[in-house]
């Protein structure tokens, strides 16, 4: 009922708050955006309704009727849904565990998860290759010397062993989003409950399940989002055993030769049904205010877990266990080892690995400085759009404001891939040709990157109270002062944390840069790829410990500044 | 002159009008209330003279300035008001000091002079002591002064104030309320105040607007809204009351039931034998056990009610009676100084003056 609603008169299609003077500053960046996203959707479509012949439907036809591309299609439905769905409830679970509980280790267990999250699922997925690979795979080998049987415990290379990899890549993001909820749900509220008679159960399924539904639909839907969109793990895990998805059905596409109508046609359909899911999902939350920093913050009171404390903590291990140490410790063994499967010992010890990737190969070294400099560039721009996005859907300060968010939520569902085939064939020809230059990777990673940046601006400003804001413009401060003055400053870790969130996305990204490289514009993510096929395990694994290295560099010295946690980024 | 002009204002959410054609004028350093139930439009009200909302309908005119309507809309920047919100909304990363301080940042003032004129503001408010703290180390009343502050000292031409106590414990609220009126009274800025609470309205207000469902239903100094109701509604929200249904004879008797006939006042708008109610304040009722005394207030002029004691609660400072009428099947409340006291089941008299039983519509 507050500043939600407006109207006004109508200038170019959108309808004004009132004049202002800052309303080029708004109207700019809204064009910005749409122009980022249309350029390469729009070529997507125009692509997909057309062969040699012309103008045709014959593309989705075929993309309907191959069994080929409905089984990938049904691959994919049935990944995501899964991967949601544990991911809502890991991170959930932890979500609730690390906020509200007598869990030990909280802290520790937050920078795991943190740890999770920035792990690149490309890399978590070839980690996995190396430790339950039916053969080889390290955790089969220990389960044939106990059990003294030739038999493998498991096979990473199916379905479910594709589900659990993803799963555990992807639940850090609806734990951002349940871990920020539960530590706003000011315990008042559910003692309002008990003191009217329910007991721990009721209250948590009539109060506090209920405040956490948006952010656990939320959550579903992003990590839904998520894993619909990867293209490194299936292709690493699923491939193998001749399991296709969306993206990789896309991928294939690509070799030669190409079929660029037909990836098209493919992913239509997909982003007609994510603008339903989110349409739908924010009818769901529109209706509940969520303002929730206000002059006054609620007690919270902490769960005592009890008996259940070590057994809670133990499952909690073995979670990250999945997530982080193992991969990590496989990967530092091959990182240092001449031969990887072997025992590391002294005989098999070995830095030549890192000396090779850092000082004698020059594809890794461009690639690395490519990295960098993408990744920091990227952030930044990123973050001030994706700020001043989230400012205008959030405060409605243009008519149409709220499909801007469906702009900007968009990359979720273009797979990295299919953006990058739009994005191939805007920029392969005239009037701008950026291919074969570092820019079109910086126009693909500012696209992608940008659902992140701006859910995360988003949230943070939706917990910032208008009244603040308001307070400071009926002083004098018009938006863009007041943005500057008042809501910048109090959303100034969930926009360090978009920041960082970006520049991360950026440095492990693989599906759209493996399409859109050129020799010298290659970086960390693809040269991984293209040691894959060669089968340089070592090679690999000292190039992801570099981008985890980074990335926890990052995440540490922001955390330094602001002293505190990132994943549940909040004042 | 900082007169505030609504015409026709109109606003609408989805297709519900939350305000519906209001016309107001506000005088030149006049204490308003906009005061009504939640939802029924005042907030709306005010937020669409600050220039957060636009309004669908009508105009909002300063002086003789129209600064919202179907072709102007000046944004609240300039509008020159000042602000009091519910949340307080005070910024909690500035200190006392730089959040009363930071409305000063838009007007040509020297640094000293803006120094000079905060320091100035909160003594006012009794804060100077506490110029360094972060809001989060103030206490509601104080985050509360803190806003007052930082709205009074840009000298604006409108205050607006939103439920400024609402999230106040009672003790503080009055005292609040007394020191909002002893401010409005030393700088006589032209203030809107939006409540829903009566008291507050009445004790802070020069006039009261009675709004109910996005319609302004009175307005009126806040004694002419209490004695002088207009509608059952205003009577019901504004103070307790007895209401009874009844028949207006056109003069100045109503016909309630069996034979039950009172003298009223008012009821000049009325048609003789329409369908009326009869608002009689509890407090205006007099109470005695002495019914050659209570004839004789009625040949005096006064209405009579015979009747039991049914029920009575004391208070400390007043007792409040449930009266039965049992000739009329009637309760009647009635709130007596606690000097009086009488039994449960004690036959009874209750005399009301006619001009205290006031003639209402629905």
């Amino acid at each position: 009922m507050l500043a939600a609603e407006t109207s006004g008169r109508y200038w170019g299609g959108l309808k004004l708050k009132g004049w202002d003077s800052t309303l080029p500053v708004w109207v700019g960046a809204s064009l910005l955006l749409v122009l980022l996203m249309a350029f390469p959707l729009g070529a997507i479509f125009s692509t997909s309704v057309r062969n040699q012949a012309g103008l045709t439907f014959g593309n989705y036809a075929e993309v309907f009727t191959k069994p080929a591309f409905l089984t990938a299609i049904r691959n994919t439905i049935i990944i995501s849904f899964w991967v949601g769905l544990i991911a809502v409830i890991v991170g959930g679970l932890l979500g609730w565990l690390v906020t509200r509980t007598d869990l030990p280790w909280k802290k520790t267990v937050r920078a795991l998860v943190m740890a999770s999250f920035v792990t690149p699922p490309f890399l978590g997925a070839f980690a996995w290759t190396l430790l339950a690979g039916p053969n080889a795979g390290a955790l089969n080998k220990l389960f044939r010397a106990v059990t003294g049987g030739d038999e493998f415990l498991f096979n990473i290379f199916t379905m479910t062993g594709l589900i659990f990899v993803m799963a555990l890549y992807s639940f850090p993001y609806a734990f951002s989003m349940i871990a920020n909820v539960c530590e706003l749900i000011s315990s008042d509220l559910e003692d309002a409950a008990v003191i009217l008679g329910a007991n721990k159960l009721k209250t948590a399924w009539t109060i506090t399940l209920p405040l956490a539904l948006p952010a656990l639909l939320s959550g579903f839907i992003i990590a839904f989002l998520h894993s619909l969109s990867l293209f490194g793990a299936p292709a690493i895990l699923g491939l193998p055993a001749g399991i296709h998805t969306i993206t990789t059905q896309i991928w294939t596409l690509f070799q030669y030769p190409p079929r660029l109508e037909l990836a098209a046609a493919f992913s239509v359909p997909l982003l007609l049904a994510t603008m339903v899911l989110i349409g739908l999902q924010k009818r769901i939350l529109g209706r509940r205010g969520f303002s929730t920093v206000g002059g006054r913050g609620g007690q919270k009171r902490v769960v005592k877990l009890g008996w259940g404390r070590v057994p809670v903590f133990i499952l909690v291990l073995a979670i990250l266990s999945c997530s982080v140490f193992l991969p990590y410790w496989i990967l530092l063994k091959a990182a240092f080892s001449r031969a990887w499967a072997m025992p590391l010992d002294w005989g098999n010890f070995t830095v030549e690995n890192f000396s090779y990737v850092l000082f004698q190969y020059s594809d890794t070294q461009r690639a690395i400085l490519n990295t960098f400099k993408l990744g920091i560039l990227t952030a930044t721009t990123g973050t001030l759009l994706a700020m001043l996005i989230a400012y205008i859907t959030n405060r409605n300060i243009l008519r149409g404001a709220r499909y801007l968010s469906f702009f900007a939520l968009a990359p979720l569902v273009i797979p990295g891939i299919v953006l990058a085939v739009g994005l191939f064939i805007v920029y392969t020809q005239p009037p701008v040709v950026l291919y074969g230059t570092v820019w079109i990777l910086f126009i693909a990673f500012l696209t992608k990157e940008m659902p992140i940046g701006f859910s995360q601006a988003e949230s943070t400003f939706k917990s910032i109270h208008v009244e603040l804001e308001d307070a400071s413009r009926i002083l004098g401060a018009n938006r863009l002062v007041s943005l500057k003055d008042v809501t910048a400053p109090l959303a100034r870790s969930g926009l360090i944390a978009a920041w960082c969130f970006i520049f991360i996305g950026v440095i492990r990204e693989l599906s759209a840069a493996i399409l859109l490289f050129a020799p010298s514009s290659k970086v960390i993510s693809v040269v991984i790829f293209d040691l894959k096929e060669e089968g340089q395990v070592g090679a690999i694994s000292v190039l992801g410990i570099l981008l985890l290295a980074v990335s926890f560099l990052i995440i540490l010295a922001v955390q330094r500044l602001l002293g505190r946690d990132l994943v549940t980024a909040r004042e | 002159m900082a007169t505030v002009s609504l015409v026709g204002l109109t606003k609408k959410f989805a297709t519900l009008p939350a305000v519906d054609n209001l016309h107001l004028e506000i005088g030149d350093g006049e204490f308003v209330s906009l005061l009504g139930p939640s939802g029924c439009g005042k907030t709306t009200t005010l937020r669409l003279i600050a220039g957060f909302l636009e309004p669908d309908g009508g105009e909002i005119k300063v002086g003789n300035e129209v600064i919202s309507s179907s072709t102007v809309m000046v944004p609240p920047e300039r509008r020159a008001m000042s602000m009091i919100f519910q949340s307080y909304a005070v910024w909690p990363h500035m200190t006392v000091f730089q959040n009363v301080a930071y409305g000063l940042k838009f007007q040509k003032l020297s640094t000293r002079e803006a120094d000079q004129r905060v320091s100035q503001f909160l003594s006012l408010v009794r804060l100077d002591a506490l110029k360094d703290r972060y809001p989060a180390e103030l206490s509601g009343g104080q985050q509360q002064r803190v806003a007052l502050a930082r709205a009074l000292v840009v000298a604006p031409r409108i205050l607006l104030m939103d439920e400024p106590l609402s999230n106040l414990d009672a003790h503080l609220r009055e005292e609040m309320r007394s020191e909002i009126r002893r401010l409005h009274e030393e700088i006589r800025i032209t203030t809107i105040y939006v409540t829903h609470d009566q008291a507050e309205a009445m004790a802070t207000s020069d006039r009261i607007a009675v709004l109910n469902s996005g319609r302004m239903v009175q307005v009126g100094r806040p004694g002419e809204i209490f004695d002088h109701p207009k509608t059952r509604f205003v009577a019901e929200f504004v103070g307790k009351t007895n209401i009874l249904s009844g028949r207006f004879d056109g003069g100045n008797q109503m016909f309630v039931r069996d034979g039950l006939q009172i003298r009223v006042a008012g009821g000049a708008e009325f048609n003789a034998r329409s369908d009326a109610f009869v608002c009689l304040r509890p407090h205006n009722i007099v109470l005695m056990a002495d019914e050659s005394r209570a004839r004789e207030m009625e040949r005096q002029g006064y209405n009579l009610f015979a009747g039991l004691v049914r029920r009575q609660i004391y208070f400390g400072d007043a007792v409040d009676y449930t009266v039965e009428l049992p000739a009329h099947s009637l309760n009647l409340r009635i709130i007596t100084p606690p000097s009086q006291r009488y039994e449960q089941g004690q036959k009874i008299y209750a005399l009301a003056h006619p001009d205290h039983c006031v003639v209402i519509k629905e």
